[in-house]
């Protein structure tokens, strides 16, 4: 008996322990714009398959550098925004996450993933 | 197109709420970390700490359900009712699939790859054997049987004992595969070709081999069923019992396959969270072979990994001079089966809440033509978890820890049942290492993607 109780009770703690921990999450209206640097090159990305972190709310620009037009998804929930690109410099303005959630960034033309944008 | 199912499914969802996350933030470092801390301490308190003489005996354990209930339950109008409630359901997936549009608001997707795929899961861990109860194929096999003459159960020809689950095994890596893998899983034609495949297998399989082929080779009914093992609802003897998950999940008969369609369902939950890792998603694009070829691959890869962990720990069990060895994966593959819930739980609690209900939105508007059968088209997506990352990351590893410790208490009984006194700890040891492999693995890629 004495054994089940003791068992009881480290599960009980560890699940406790679980519970206690946590983060916080801040809103990003007055932070400044993040800019996101994008290169086409061939069928070269950057960024490439990356994690970069934005708070929610915060605004986001993408200066996309291409060697040819192409076209962005940006795989926000509910609705995906869609940019296109001309070759040379664009900038692009995305609708700022407000959900806290993870934002995949795609390139349609070549099928690849550039970053997923991890809003907190 | 390598984007996972659940960010395209999100995409019809009602356009007032806010622009969010398509998928869940990962969980924070320091409670990863806990839930590994807690995995691990658990497993070694179970060893020290849990009884030493075997406390679970099918043929004894549960007690009877009230008389009322037990008659309920298995009365003809009752089992007849869900049956023809199946039927119903078959009838509308045929004409959504057949007349609907191919849009994402066809409601096909929704119940194809939340509602069956995640939805009877949970509801088989509340109530039992939910697909076995509403399974259109034992209606029509019971159909044909009366017709033909003879019992529904038994079919033409024997179903081989050999095959055991290894063909349901088969038929969630198909499943998985076109959830996970395929470019076009979210079009109309190959949902609709997979579906009418499956539908033609389980109608031919069932008449060759009766309801026994339902029971070992539909991957929907073999996960459903494995999944109420671990429900409190139980038969002994053919009567409804009331018993402790443990000891109902301790009755689960030895299949020859179990240990594949465990490999095939941790494996493959794995992968979908490790293939949004920055690590895969660089490695993939940064060479010339197709994504969707690696992507393959690496689903393949994860399986056959789950399933060798399991098979060498099972190689590395201590036994008796006269027990064969070969026995073993099959006699203990049945404690992984918590670890695998309390994972899949984690892995997809959102998108079964959130895509889960915008599907039941979509159900009453079967040809996309804006109507509302069911009256659900008001309903609200509940965005409360996404909205709430911290909970929804603590009921995560809180799932996962959980899984953990039924499934280290679970292998613990089985151990002091089948192995000799004197490996009883000791014989323990390799698989409570693939268990805190399984369990600290499954945290990692929560934490990591």
């Amino acid at each position: 008996m004495r054994r089940r109780v003791a068992l009881v009770a480290i599960v009980a703690f560890g699940c406790l322990g679980l519970t206690a921990c946590g983060n916080s999450d801040g809103s990003g209206a007055t932070l400044p714009t993040k800019v996101i640097d994008i290169t086409f090159s061939g069928s070269e990305i950057t960024p490439n398959g990356t994690d970069i972190d934005v708070h929610v709310g915060q605004r986001i620009e993408l200066d996309v550098t291409a060697d040819g037009p192409g076209e962005i998804h940006v795989h926000s929930s509910p609705k995906e925004q869609q940019f296109e690109y001309d070759r040379g410099t664009t900038r692009l303005h995305v609708t700022p996450i407000q959900a806290p959630g993870q934002v995949v960034v795609e390139s349609h033309t070549l099928n690849k993933t550039l970053f997923t944008l991890v809003a907190r | 197109m390598t984007r996972p199912v659940t960010a395209w499914l999100i995409g019809g969802l009602l356009p007032e709420h806010g622009l969010g996350g398509a998928q869940d933030l990962p969980i924070s470092r320091t409670l990863t970390i806990a839930g590994a801390a807690a995995a691990v301490a658990v497993s070694f308190a179970v060893l020290a700490l849990a009884w030493r003489r075997p406390r679970y005996d099918a043929a004894t354990s549960g007690r009877p359900a009230a008389a009322w209930l037990a008659s309920w339950v298995d009365s003809v109008w009752w089992r007849g009712f869900l049956r023809v409630l199946g039927l119903l359901a078959l009838v509308y997936l045929v004409v959504v699939a057949t007349l609907g549009k191919d849009l994402l608001i066809n409601p096909l997707f929704g119940i194809f790859y939340v509602w069956i795929w995640v939805g009877v899961p949970v509801a088989s861990l509340l109530l039992g054997r939910v697909w076995r109860a509403i399974s259109p194929f034992r209606l029509i096999s019971t159909g044909i049987a009366r017709v033909a003459g003879g019992e529904p159960d038994d079919g033409v020809f024997a179903y081989p004992e050999r095959l055991g689950m290894w063909p349901a095994a088969l038929g969630l890596f198909a499943f998985v595969w076109m959830e996970l893998v395929y470019p076009h899983n979210v079009e109309l034609s190959p949902v609709r070709l997979w579906c009418g495949v499956y539908l033609g297998v389980m109608i031919i399989g069932g008449a060759l081999f009766g309801n026994t082929f339902y029971a070992r080779a539909d991957p929907f009914e073999v996960y459903s069923s494995l999944v109420a093992q671990l429900s409190v609802w139980g038969r002994r003897d053919g009567r409804l019992v009331i018993r402790s998950p443990l000891a109902n999940l301790d009755s689960t008969p030895a299949t020859p396959g179990l240990i594949g369609v465990i490999a095939v369902l941790f494996g493959s939950t794995a992968f979908d969270a490790f293939r949004d890792s920055t690590r895969w998603l660089t490695f993939t694009q940064s060479n010339d072979v197709s994504t969707y070829v690696q992507n393959e691959l690496g689903l393949l890869a994860f399986c056959l990994a789950v399933g060798v962990i399991f098979f060498c720990a099972c190689a590395a069990t201590r036994v008796g001079p006269d027990q064969p060895r070969s026995g073993l994966p099959n006699q203990l593959a049945f404690s992984v089966v918590p670890i695998v819930i309390g994972y899949i739980v984690a892995h997809y609690l959102s998108f079964l809440v959130e895509i889960g209900t915008q599907t039941l939105i979509q159900v009453g508007d079967p040809l996309s033509n804006g109507s509302d059968l069911f009256g659900t088209a008001g309903l609200a997506v509940p965005y409360w978890l996404s909205y709430h990352p911290t909970v929804l990351a603590d009921v995560k590893v809180l799932a996962v820890v959980t899984g953990h410790v039924v499934g280290v208490v679970a292998a613990h009984e089985r151990a002091i049942t089948l192995l000799p006194r004197r490996h009883q700890l000791t014989g323990q040891l390799p698989l409570l290492a693939a268990m805190i492999a399984f369990t600290v693995g499954g945290l990692y890629l929560l934490f990591s993607t």
